[in-house]
C-alpha cells in the first residue's frame, strides 16, 4: 500500500530500517520498513509480552509452571517455539531459573505410517534444535478412548461394534460419516482440541499456548460465527480460563500470518527446513463438494490482511471483548465439551427451527446434550 | 427418471429443491411450509396482538412484496385481526425509485391495503440523486439508511401507526452480523439480531418478521404465487464492509447451505456476550427489544443494492484511521491499557484530560432531537446531523460515514467542549 512517506524516499534504491537507522530496510512492520534485525526483535517482543503475566514465581522452591505447547510443524507453532526457547534461554543466562517450562505436544492427523514416520523424525530435529524442553506425540485416534465424550451423541452406533478395528480405521470410520467436509473439519477440530486439553492435564500442564497468529484468530471469529459456535468465541479467540481446567493462551495473538511467515526465514539457527508451509489456497472454489468454510475463511482473511492488516487485528479485539456467560443453568456439549444453556436442544428448538412438523422423527427418544455446533455438523 | 415424490405429502411431484435445507417439496407444500414457518415466527415471538395497525414498509421489491402478501393471507387464515397498511418511502432514486412505486400502487389494489408515499424531498429537502451529486457515491448508503429509518417511522405516524414491519431477511441479518463483527461494532453486533426493535417507550416499534426466511425461498415465493414485484437492484452501491460481508455469505451459503441460519444462531448467542457496559442495555432486556430505533443505519440493506460492487473505500479509511489509533498508542503509555474499538477511538484522545472516558460508555437513553423533535438518543438526531452537512454543501460528516456510532459523536462533543473550556 501506497504511504505518503514512501514517495519521499522512493528516489534511494535502499531504504534504510525507521526504527535502527542504520541497516537497509527489508520488511514491513505495517506500514513502517525496517531491516530484518528490528523486524525479528519486534515479532519477538510482541510474543514475549504476552508472556510476561507468567513471571518467575518467588520463591525457587515452587516447581516452575509447566505449559503444553502443540506443535503442528507449521510457521506459527514453529515460530512460537523458537520464540519461546530463547525467551527460556535468556532467563537461565540471567537467573539461573526459568518462569515456565514448556511440554511440546505433536498430533498426528494423518494416520498411514508413512506420515507418522515422517512426523517422528521431524519432531527429531525439533527436539535437537530446542532440547531444553519435554517432546511427545500422539495420534488423533487417541481421541477416541477419551471418557469424557459420549460417543453415542456422534450416532454412529456402529462405530464400537466391530471390535476387530484398529483405532485409526475407527476414526476414519468416524470421520468419514460426516456428511460435509465442513463438519468433518469441525468434528476433526473438536478432537484435536479435546485430545490437546486431556495432554495437558496428565502432564500438569496449567495452559495450553496455542501460536494462532491475528489472522488465524479473525479467521476463527468467523468461522465460528459461520458454524453457529458465536456462542464459543470467548473461549476461542481470548487469553485465560477455558472451561475444560485449563487456561488457553495465544502469545501471537499481535501477530500477523504474513509476519509470522517472514519471521520463519530469519531465525539464527534457522528452523526454515523444519517449517511446513501450508498449501496455497488461491484456487479455493466455493462450489466444490471438498471446499470448507474454514478453507474460504483463510482464502478471505489472506486478501483482508493483505489490503487492510489493522482491520483484521480489530476484528480480534473485537471478539476478544466478549465474555461468557456466568451464573447460568448449564450443561456440558456431549462431544465438544463446552457449556451450553439448559434445555439447549443442538439446532432444534430455537426461533430459527420453524418447521418441527416436517422434520423426520428421530429414532431414539434420549437424545444427548449437543451445542449448536456440533449438532450441526453432526446432523449436516 | 422416475419423478420424486414430494417429501411433505408424498403424492405431488417435488418440484422444489428448498434452499434451506435441500429438501424435495411440490409447489403447493412449498407455499404452505413457507407461510407455516412465518406464522411460527410471528405467533412464537408473539409480534402481533388484536386489533394492531401495521404498517408494512413497502419498497416494492421482493422482500417487502412477500412481506405484504404473506401477511395479508396468515391475517385472514389465523384471523390475527390486523389492519394492514404499505408505507412507501421515495428516496428520489430516477430510474429504480420511480419504477418501484408504481409496483407498490399496483399491490395496494392487488392487497386491498392503503398506501401512503413519503419523499425524502418533502421531508429533508433533499433526494438521494440529489445527496449522491453533492457528497458522490462514496458513503451515500450511510444518507440513505439514516434519512429511510426516520422517515418511515415519520410515515407511520402520519397514519397513526405505532408498528412497522420491514422485509429483512436471514440473509440480510447474516450479513449485518459478519459486517459488525469486521467493522468492530459491538454495540450492534448486541441489537441487530433482535426480531423486535424499539419498546413501549418508543413511538413506533419495528419488527422483522422474515428474520429467519432465506432470501432464495423469498424470491421462490414470490415466483410460484405469481408475486407482482420489482426486481432492479439500487443504482447506487452497497458500503464496502457490507458487500464484502455479502459476498462472504453467499460464497458460505454455497459450501453449507444452513451456514445463514447458522450465523443468525450466532448473532443471537453473541448478543447475549456483549457486555452491559458496551451495550447499554440490560441483558434480560436486550434478548427481546433494543433501543436503537431512532438512530440511522440499523440493519439495514432491504430495498439497497446487492450487486456487491464497492469501491472499498471505507474499508481503507477505516483501515488507515486503525493505523493512526496504533501510532498514537505507541506515544501515550498510560491510554494502551484502554481497549480499543471504533467506538472508542474518540476517547483516546478525551483520554489525555479525562482517563476514564473510554471504558464508561454512556448509556444511550431515548430523547428528542432539539431541532427537529424526532425521538433520538442525541441532542440532535443523526439525520438533522447529516443535514446540516449536506445543507453546507460539503460532507461534514466525514469522520462517521463508515463507522457512525452514536457513543463517537457524544465523546467527540464532549471533546469540543473540553477544547472550548480548555482555551
Amino acid at each position: 500500500m501506497a504511504l505518503p512517506g514512501d514517495d519521499l524516499e522512493s528516489g534511494n534504491s535502499a531504504t534504510v530500517c525507521k526504527r535502527c537507522n542504520e541497516n537497509e530496510a527489508t520488511h514491513k512492520i505495517r506500514s513502517e520498513s525496517v531491516c530484518a534485525k528490528c523486524f525479528a526483535a519486534y515479532v519477538t517482543t510482541k510474543a514475549v509480552k504476552r508472556m510476561e503475566t507468567f513471571k518467575v514465581r518467588a520463591s525457587s522452591s515452587k516447581a516452575p509452571r509447566k505449559f503444553l505447547l502443540p506443535l503442528s510443524f507449521g510457521p506459527s507453532s514453529a515460530s512460537l517455539l523458537y520464540i519461546l526457547d530463547q525467551h527460556l534461554r535468556n532467563q537461565y543466562e540471567r537467573m539461573n531459573r526459568a518462569a515456565y517450562e514448556l511440554y511440546v505436544v505433536h498430533i498426528d492427523l494423518y494416520l498411514d505410517d508413512a506420515d507418522k514416520k515422517e512426523s517422528a523424525d521431524l519432531l527429531e530435529k525439533y527436539k535437537g534444535l530446542f532440547s531444553r524442553h519435554t517432546y511427545c506425540s500422539h495420534g488423533l485416534d487417541e481421541a477416541l478412548s477419551l471418557g469424557n465424550i459420549d460417543w453415542k451423541a456422534l450416532g454412529i452406533s456402529s462405530l464400537w461394534q466391530v471390535t476387530e478395528r484398529t483405532s485409526t480405521e475407527r476414526l476414519q470410520q468416524l470421520i468419514g460419516s460426516m456428511p460435509s467436509a465442513t463438519s468433518k473439519a469441525d468434528i476433526i477440530s473438536t478432537l484435536l482440541t479435546r485430545l490437546l486439553v486431556e495432554v495437558a492435564k496428565e502432564n500438569g500442564c496449567e495452559s495450553i499456548l496455542f501460536a494462532d497468529s491475528t489472522t488465524r484468530l479473525a479467521e476463527k471469529t468467523l468461522t465460528e460465527t459461520a458454524k453457529g459456535r458465536g456462542f464459543s468465541l470467548p473461549w476461542q479467540v481470548s487469553d485465560g480460563a477455558s472451561p475444560y481446567g485449563v487456561g488457553f493462551n495465544y502469545p501471537l495473538r499481535d501477530i500477523l500470518k504474513k509476519e509470522v511467515v517472514a519471521f520463519t526465514s530469519l531465525t539464527a539457527p534457522s528452523i526454515k527446513d523444519l517449517v511446513k508451509l501450508p498449501q496455497p489456497l488461491s484456487q479455493i472454489s466455493a462450489s466444490s463438494k471438498t471446499t470448507t468454510i474454514d478453507d474460504l475463511m483463510v482464502q478471505y482473511f489472506e486478501s483482508v490482511e493483505e489490503n487492510f492488516p489493522s482491520i483484521v487485528a480489530n476484528v480480534v479485539r473485537t471478539s476478544s471483548k466478549l465474555k461468557p456467560l456466568i451464573n447460568y443453568d448449564v450443561s456440558a456439549c456431549s462431544v465438544c465439551g463446552l457449556p451450553v444453556a439448559e434445555g439447549t436442544d443442538g439446532i432444534y428448538g430455537w426461533g430459527g427451527d420453524q418447521n418441527s412438523v416436517s422434520r423426520a422423527a428421530t429414532e431414539d427418544t434420549h437424545r444427548d446434550i449437543l451445542c449448536y455446533g456440533c449438532s450441526r455438523s453432526i446432523n449436516g | 427418471m422416475a419423478p420424486v415424490p414430494c417429501a411433505i405429502c408424498k403424492t405431488s411431484r417435488a418440484l422444489i429443491i428448498r434452499p434451506k435445507n435441500h429438501q424435495k417439496l411440490c409447489k403447493a407444500c412449498f407455499i404452505a411450509i413457507f407461510e407455516a414457518e412465518i406464522h411460527h415466527t410471528i405467533t412464537t415471538t408473539a409480534l402481533f396482538s388484536p386489533g394492531d395497525r401495521i404498517a408494512i414498509g413497502a419498497s416494492g421489491g421482493k422482500d417487502s412484496t412477500v412481506l405484504a402478501s404473506v401477511l395479508k393471507t396468515l391475517n385472514e387464515r389465523y384471523n390475527y385481526g390486523l389492519e394492514l397498511f404499505l408505507l412507501s418511502i421515495d428516496e428520489g432514486i430516477k430510474g429504480y425509485r420511480d419504477d418501484s412505486l408504481e409496483t407498490v400502487k399496483r399491490n395496494a389494489q392487488q392487497y386491498d391495503m392503503p398506501l401512503k408515499i413519503v419523499g425524502y424531498d418533502e421531508l429533508y429537502g433533499w433526494t438521494m440523486d440529489q445527496v449522491v451529486e453533492t457528497i458522490g457515491k462514496k458513503g451515500n448508503c450511510t444518507y440513505c439508511g439514516v434519512f429511510r429509518r426516520q422517515a418511515l417511522d415519520r410515515g407511520a405516524k402520519m397514519l397513526g401507526i405505532k408498528h412497522v414491519v420491514t422485509g429483512h431477511n436471514a440473509d440480510d441479518v447474516a450479513e449485518t452480523i459478519l459486517m459488525n463483527l469486521l467493522r468492530g461494532d459491538l454495540p450492534r453486533l448486541a441489537r441487530s439480531t433482535s426480531i423486535v426493535t424499539g419498546d413501549s417507550t418508543s413511538d413506533v416499534r419495528r419488527s422483522k418478521p422474515l428474520k429467519y426466511a432465506y432470501e432464495k425461498e423469498i424470491v421462490l415465493y414470490a415466483h410460484h404465487k405469481k408475486l407482482d414485484y420489482f426486481s432492479t437492484e439500487c443504482l447506487y452501491s452497497p458500503e464496502a464492509f457490507r458487500g464484502s460481508a455479502r459476498t462472504l455469505i453467499k460464497s458460505l451459503e454455497r459450501v453449507r447451505p444452513s451456514t445463514i441460519l447458522d450465523v443468525v444462531r450466532s448473532g443471537e448467542d453473541m448478543a447475549k456476550l456483549v457486555p452491559e457496559e458496551v451495550t447499554g442495555l440490560s441483558q434480560c432486556k436486550s434478548q427481546k427489544v433494543s433501543l436503537s430505533s431512532a438512530d440511522g443505519e440499523e440493519d439495514g440493506s432491504a430495498g439497497c443494492g446487492s450487486n456487491g460492487r464497492s469501491s472499498g473505500g471505507e474499508m481503507a479509511d477505516m483501515e488507515r484511521k486503525l493505523q493512526d489509533d496504533e501510532a498514537a498508542s505507541g506515544r501515550e503509555m498510560e491510554i494502551t491499557a484502554v481497549p480499543l474499538t471504533n467506538g472508542q477511538q474518540h476517547a483516546r484522545v478525551a483520554g489525555k484530560s479525562r482517563k476514564d472516558v473510554g471504558r464508561k460508555l454512556t448509556r444511550q437513553t431515548l430523547g428528542t432531537c432539539k431541532q427537529c423533535g424526532y425521538m433520538s438518543s442525541q441532542d440532535i438526531c443523526k439525520a438533522c446531523m447529516l443535514l446540516e452537512g449536506l445543507n453546507k454543501n460539503r460532507p461534514k460528516m466525514e469522520i462517521e460515514i463508515d463507522v457512525e456510532d452514536e457513543e463517537s459523536s457524544t465523546l467527540r462533543r464532549k471533546i469540543e467542549g473540553l477544547a472550548l473550556a480548555a482555551g
